[in-house]
């Protein structure tokens, strides 16, 4: 039984805050170049349908985490075979948005500290905010990622005077190839990446409200990325934008007279925050439902610890990490994003229909 | 190392005398303790400059082998 509640509106800035998350340094539809508003568009589209199966699973298995989802559906055995594996998921999504976070901060803002010194220190706010619970990072959402639109506006319009729209043309140069991978990309990074809040959907107070919320933010997080997209490629051109590591900072750098670069370092903080927090706190959850222990705080240390460390251990340098985003990551995703969430929706029809003829027919038999 | 060695006994110590004070299960002894034991040893292994191949690599290798990247 689920006690702790989130309001539709912390939802909502949770939704947005997770999305945004490390896509403010590392954007996957670039690969597409000055196409990339195009598979912004195509890949928001269909990852907005991915994230409407996660919405219709929790709505068929109302007041179920993924865990209990999975239990039900599957079996004990596969179910916690098939848990296990996304409490693995979760683990190493937490550590790729640490590792993004810190080599974020040590290449652009603090040059000389290591970088387990800010991952550990960015981890253990985030000890706190989970054991805290999900009522507490749903407040901090409402106090803190209403301010990343802000941010984003305010950079957008300090660009003003800096522009050349013709870095949008010729449309589709390349072919419709590059666009569609990377459409694809941008599918899962970051909007498959919401399948962790399966393990949030319980807790939400009003749960005919679940549907309106992932439109909305779908809808807001598209929006963002194009603006984010336009301001850049105005700036900078597509053949800059597709070979910079951190595109943000370049963008800032050019700015006449004013530095608005602590402007994106807020906006990583809020969203890298509310990201590790909903995948550590889900891989937490996760695992303390499979090995049956009453208080997941239990667990939070420990979790957190291995993520700081596979952080560090997973890949050697940045290029490594930003190769392995582009090239692994959306095949590697396929089984936990897709996969796995369609056959329990799947699974989940079939019970649904099962009960309601079981219903109908006793009704007719008793009458 | 020391410094990584002094980190974890401070982790571990202040979660045991937690887990002693609430009665824990037993399990998640186990879960805990092999946690920390991996990230210790990982840990270790950095500093000494052994870094051991990381489990992105073991996917990439994996997906390699299945043909699904080159």
């Amino acid at each position: 039984m689920v006690k702790a509640r989130i309001s539709s509106i912390q939802l909502f800035l949770l939704f947005i805050g997770f999305l945004y998350g490390s896509t403010v340094i590392v954007n996957s539809a670039l690969g597409a170049k000055n196409d990339a508003w195009l598979a912004i568009l195509l890949g928001g589209t269909v990852g907005g349908l991915l994230v409407g199966v996660y919405v219709s699973v929790a709505y068929l298995n109302p007041s179920k985490t993924l865990v209990e989802i999975l239990k039900e559906r599957l079996g004990n055995v596969m179910g916690n075979i098939i848990s296990i594996m996304y409490v693995w998921y979760f683990i190493h999504l937490a550590a790729l948005v640490f590792r993004n976070f810190g080599e974020f901060i040590i290449v652009v803002t603090y040059q000389e500290t290591p970088i387990s010194i800010v991952i550990a220190i960015f981890a253990a706010i985030m000890v706190y905010a989970v054991n805290s619970g999900v009522e507490v990072i749903g407040r901090l959402s409402e106090l803190f990622v209403p301010v990343l639109p802000f941010t984003v506006l305010i950079i957008c319009m300090a660009v003003i005077t800096t522009h050349d729209f013709t870095a949008f043309s010729p449309i589709l140069e390349n072919g419709i190839k590059p666009v569609l991978k990377a459409a694809f990309s941008f599918i899962t990074f970051p909007f498959g990446e919401s399948v962790a809040f399966l393990m949030l959907f319980p807790h939400l107070n009003k749960k005919e409200n679940l549907k309106k919320i992932a439109v909305l933010s779908i809808i807001s997080m598209i929006a963002l990325s194009l603006l984010l997209f336009f301001r850049d490629i105005i700036v900078l051109g597509s053949e800059v934008i597709y070979q910079a590591t951190f595109v943000p900072h370049l963008t800032e750098l050019l700015f006449p007279g004013i530095s608005v670069e602590q402007l994106v370092d807020i906006n990583l903080l809020i969203g890298g925050e509310v990201k590790v927090s909903i995948c550590i706190y889900a891989a937490v959850r996760a695992l303390s439902q499979v090995a049956g222990i009453d208080d997941y705080r239990n667990l939070t240390t420990a979790i957190t610890t291995f993520c700081v460390v596979l952080s560090l251990w997973i890949y050697e340098n940045v290029l490594e990490m930003l190769n392995w985003a582009e090239k692994v990551w959306p095949y590697y995703s396929i089984f936990f994003q897709i996969i796995v969430p369609l056959l329990l929706l799947f699974l989940s029809f079939i019970k649904k229909n099962k009960s309601s003829k079981s219903t109908s027919s006793n009704a007719i038999s008793s009458s | 190392m020391i410094i990584i060695l002094a980190v974890f006994l401070i982790l571990v110590l202040y979660d045991l005398q937690m887990f002693i004070r609430e009665k824990a299960q037993i399990r998640v002894y186990i879960i805990y303790g092999f946690l920390m034991t991996v990230s210790l040893v990982v840990s270790l292994l950095i500093v000494a400059g052994k870094r051991p191949a990381s489990p992105a690599q073991w996917i990439e290798a994996l997906f390699k082998t299945a043909g699904v990247i080159k």
